[in-house]
């Protein structure tokens, strides 16, 4: 295939996964969906099981409205109205994680609401800094396995496990290539199409989406190359909708670096090598950079973008606020001024799913972005 | 002391006991202790037992709710940048620290900070804010939902009791003092006391005609909140059930005169209304008498296992377990307490408890028949507040009940 035909193939799959999905489907795997975040995909894969990250819908809300009240995040909102109005048959199960009150309510309305072959919640620990998040998350992955063996009806082996962390450490380590290579030739692929790759990486079985990026690697040039735009690190959980990256592309900006939930932090840790299996996806877990909802040690938060923006060099920080998100609005103050105490230029922007254009939103990323020109320029 | 006591009435008694409690908190820096935030919710005993002083910030946003405070609080905090969204107890609490306001002139600064999230998802970030600024040390006290699946439970349990020995152990590293187990078997015991008592008192609204309403369960929540674990708290309960029982139940004085509806109410209080909810509902012979809000804190602990109890009990609270189980609790009032009416307040102050009222009111009306009225605000900020608006449906809704039991009281219905 062609560097084009590769890119298309997955912006088509990350702007609407359910043709590859249904397709899969009639090739007799099931689907798993889970929202964001944390859910331990090797273990899902490991059963023999497709998992798949729920990224919500930009299709107009009809149901969900009926069941959420009014200042519900946009991500959880879209999410439901995703599976209860657009593909209420697309999915066979879904494990469900929760990590603030919002994912921990929708978790019930879910239940009641979408009837499916398999549900099981994922209690992943809201704390990280002390030896009992460790037990917790090693006893509820335990849990999970089990579950998912019984849904089957036959057991997850390690054997399995070992092969399923080794297709997604794989799938990460060829993502983060690309990643790399992009940070060294920002010219060589856009903003959209990274995060198609990424995004992509959320629906696809391993072993469809790792022969693409090969071949994708393979055709792309690799010295590294200054295409003069300004460079810029993203910041937040989750950037929707997608064509907020079209405009990036646009107005001349290219992506070194993100602290994002679905982008680095979804692609930078592996799975060690362990004999206990448990124990491995336990390890990668807890060396996750910081996400807003989970209590981490003292500021590590705030901390961990400050080094991405060092160690990148970038121009300035664009924050994905998730309208009504709750934790990054109990974040954000402080987070401004820390930015500010630093001399680093930080633009906010109120995303909602279902609201593509918002004109103001590009005409402050225009200023912005011209602020950061002007401060390269002249600085 | 015993005489004077004897002369006191339950409500002087509970002035008293706050004001010493307040007091306590403002020269705690002075005399050497410690000072902790934490959460309603939460394994407070583990304080009293190392006599640390837990201070409620929410508490606190109660006290500036109702004295009508909130929206300059919060006005001056989304000049902050803060958003008008998050819950009226964090806007009261952050807006206080701005502008130094307070019914009560503050509270002291924290040295430690403890939120627990079987209550809500919101304090700990809250707490983030609190922690950040002053410093100190935040112990966030996880509860995953307490699911009904057995071997989860167990696990959960096992989870939660770990935190408790580490959140010792900072105790210890906070004070430099060792932790005395036997002394927190005393501080539970006293908690367990206090418990049944407060539970026996909001137990007296299933007497017909009740002489309790919820706001009398709302004004007495306070001292099991912040007292339970001392002996006072108990003093105050024996004190409150008493005088209820010689001064309304023996006589059989109902608290509105002639009560009619006997109403359940979801979610927490429109703090700075419920007066007026009370004689708007009373003109209609109709009375709120209970929520699982208020009897969060009917807790049942078994001092002789103190780690265990008091794991078991916090994971379990009303908003940390699932929807079925909630709507049980919710129904089991119903039928205690005879009730005959549901207004079920949508408060977007509140997620943790909010979230899915829909879901909830359809499973209480399918068991019970009783309809409900779902209705929007907010708790604690009178700029989401639409007075019209509420009582226009509010007066709809009893109109509503009206017509039912009358179709009822002739056959039309059963
Ligand atoms: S963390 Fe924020 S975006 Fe995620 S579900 Fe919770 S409120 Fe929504
Ligand atoms: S009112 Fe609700 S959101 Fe606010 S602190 Fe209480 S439980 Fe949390």
């Amino acid at each position: 295939m062609k560097k084009e035909e590769i890119l298309k193939t997955l912006h088509d799959i990350s702007a609407d996964p359910f043709p590859y999905l249904r397709s899969k489907r009639e090739n007799g795997a099931k689907i798993i969906g889970s929202p964001l975040a944390d859910v331990p995909s090797e273990m899902i894969y490991a059963a023999g099981l497709l998992p798949v990250t729920i990224l919500g819908t930009n299709k107009p809300i009809v149901k969900a409205g009926a069941h959420l009240p009014d200042n519900a995040c946009s991500l959880s909102r879209s999410n439901l109205e995703l599976v209860l109005n657009y593909h209420p048959d697309d999915f066979d199960g879904f494990v469900f994680p929760q990590v603030c009150d919002t994912t921990q309510h929708l978790s019930d309305i879910w239940k009641m609401t979408i009837s499916s072959e398999f549900f099981t919640s994922f209690l992943i620990p809201r704390q990280v800094d002390r030896k009992s998040a460790r037990h917790w998350f090693y006893a509820e992955t335990s849990r999970l396995r089990d579950n998912l063996e019984r849904y089957t009806g036959s057991p997850i082996t390690d054997e399995a496990l070992k092969e399923s962390f080794r297709l997604y450490n794989e799938n990460r380590h060829l993502l983060r290539e690309i990643y790399q290579i992009k940070r060294e030739a920002p010219g060589v692929i856009s903003d959209r199409q990274l995060f198609d790759l990424i995004r992509s990486f959320c629906y696809m079985d391993p072993k469809d989406h790792i022969p693409l990026l090969r071949e994708l690697i393979d055709i792309l040039p690799k010295e590294p190359s200054d295409d003069g735009n300004v460079k810029v690190v993203l910041s937040g959980i989750v950037v929707e909708p997608a064509q907020l990256f079209d405009i990036l592309d646009e107005l001349k900006v290219s992506i070194v670096g993100d602290d994002l939930t679905v982008g680095s932090r979804m692609i930078a840790y592996d799975v060690p090598d362990r004999e206990d299996v448990v124990e491995a996806l336990t390890e990668r877990h807890f060396a996750k950079s910081p996400f807003s909802p989970i209590r981490d040690v003292g500021t590590r938060l705030y901390d961990f973008l400050l080094q991405v923006v060092e160690e990148t060099h970038a121009d300035g920080v664009i924050y994905f606020h998730i309208k009504f998100c709750e934790s990054q609005d109990y974040d954000l103050p402080d987070m401004k001024g820390i930015m500010r105490e630093k001399k680093i230029p930080m633009i906010v922007l109120d995303t909602e799913y279902q609201s593509v254009t918002k004109a103001q939103t590009k005409t402050r990323l225009e200023a912005f972005v011209e602020s950061l020109y002007g401060e390269r320029d002249n600085g | 002391m015993g005489e004077a006591k004897q002369k006191m009435t339950a409500k002087e008694f509970s002035k008293q006991l706050t004001k010493k409690y307040y007091e306590g908190a403002k020269h705690a820096h002075e005399q050497g202790k410690f000072i902790a935030y934490t959460t309603a919710v939460s394994p407070a005993e583990l304080f009293y037992a190392h006599d640390v002083i837990p201070i409620y910030p929410e508490n606190h946003s109660v006290m500036m709710i109702t004295h009508r405070m909130t929206a300059e609080l919060s006005e001056s905090i989304e000049r902050k940048g803060y958003t008008s969204h998050l819950c009226a107890y964090a806007r009261s609490d952050l807006g206080f620290r701005e502008l130094h306001k307070s019914p009560i002139g503050g509270i002291p600064d924290p040295d430690f900070l403890l939120a627990c999230n079987a209550q809500c998802f919101t304090l700990t970030k809250w707490f983030e804010v609190l922690s950040r600024r002053y410093n100190a040390p935040l112990f966030v006290f996880d509860t995953p939902q307490f699911i009904r699946d057995k071997r989860a439970r167990e696990e959960i349990i096992k989870y939660v009791m770990e935190q408790i020995y580490e959140m010792i152990e900072s105790l210890e590293n906070l004070t430099g003092k060792k932790f005395d187990f036997d002394r927190l078997k005393e501080v539970v015991e006293y908690s367990r006391q206090a418990s049944i008592l407060y539970k026996t008192y909001l137990d007296m609204a299933a007497y017909k005609p009740s002489p309790i309403s919820i706001f009398d369960a709302l004004i007495n929540m306070a001292i099991t909140v912040y007292l339970r674990g001392t002996p006072e708290a108990v003093e105050f309960y024996r004190l409150l059930i008493d005088e209820t029982m010689e001064n309304k139940v023996k006589k059989g004085i109902g608290v509105i005169p002639n009560e009619k509806y006997r109403l359940y109410w979801e979610n927490l209080p429109i703090w700075f209304k419920f007066r007026d909810h009370f004689n708007l509902l009373a003109s209609y012979g109709a009375v709120i008498l209970t929520s699982l809000y208020v009897h969060a804190w009917s807790y049942d602990f078994d001092p002789s296992d103190p780690v265990r109890t008091l794991a078991e009990n916090y994971a379990s609270v009303f908003s940390n377990v699932e929807l079925e189980e909630r709507a049980e609790m919710a129904l089991d009032l119903f039928r205690r307490y005879s009730l005959n009416g549901n207004l079920m307040f949508l408060n977007r102050s509140c997620k943790a408890v909010s979230f899915a009222i829909h879901e909830l009111r359809d499973i209480i009306t399918k068991k019970t028949g009783v309809p409900a009225l779902v209705f929007e605000s907010d708790m604690g900020d009178p700029r989401f507040y639409s007075e019209s608006q509420i009582r226009t449906r509010i007066e709809a809704y009893l109109e509503t009940l009206d017509q039912l039991s009358y179709e009822k009281e002739r056959g039309l219905r059963n």
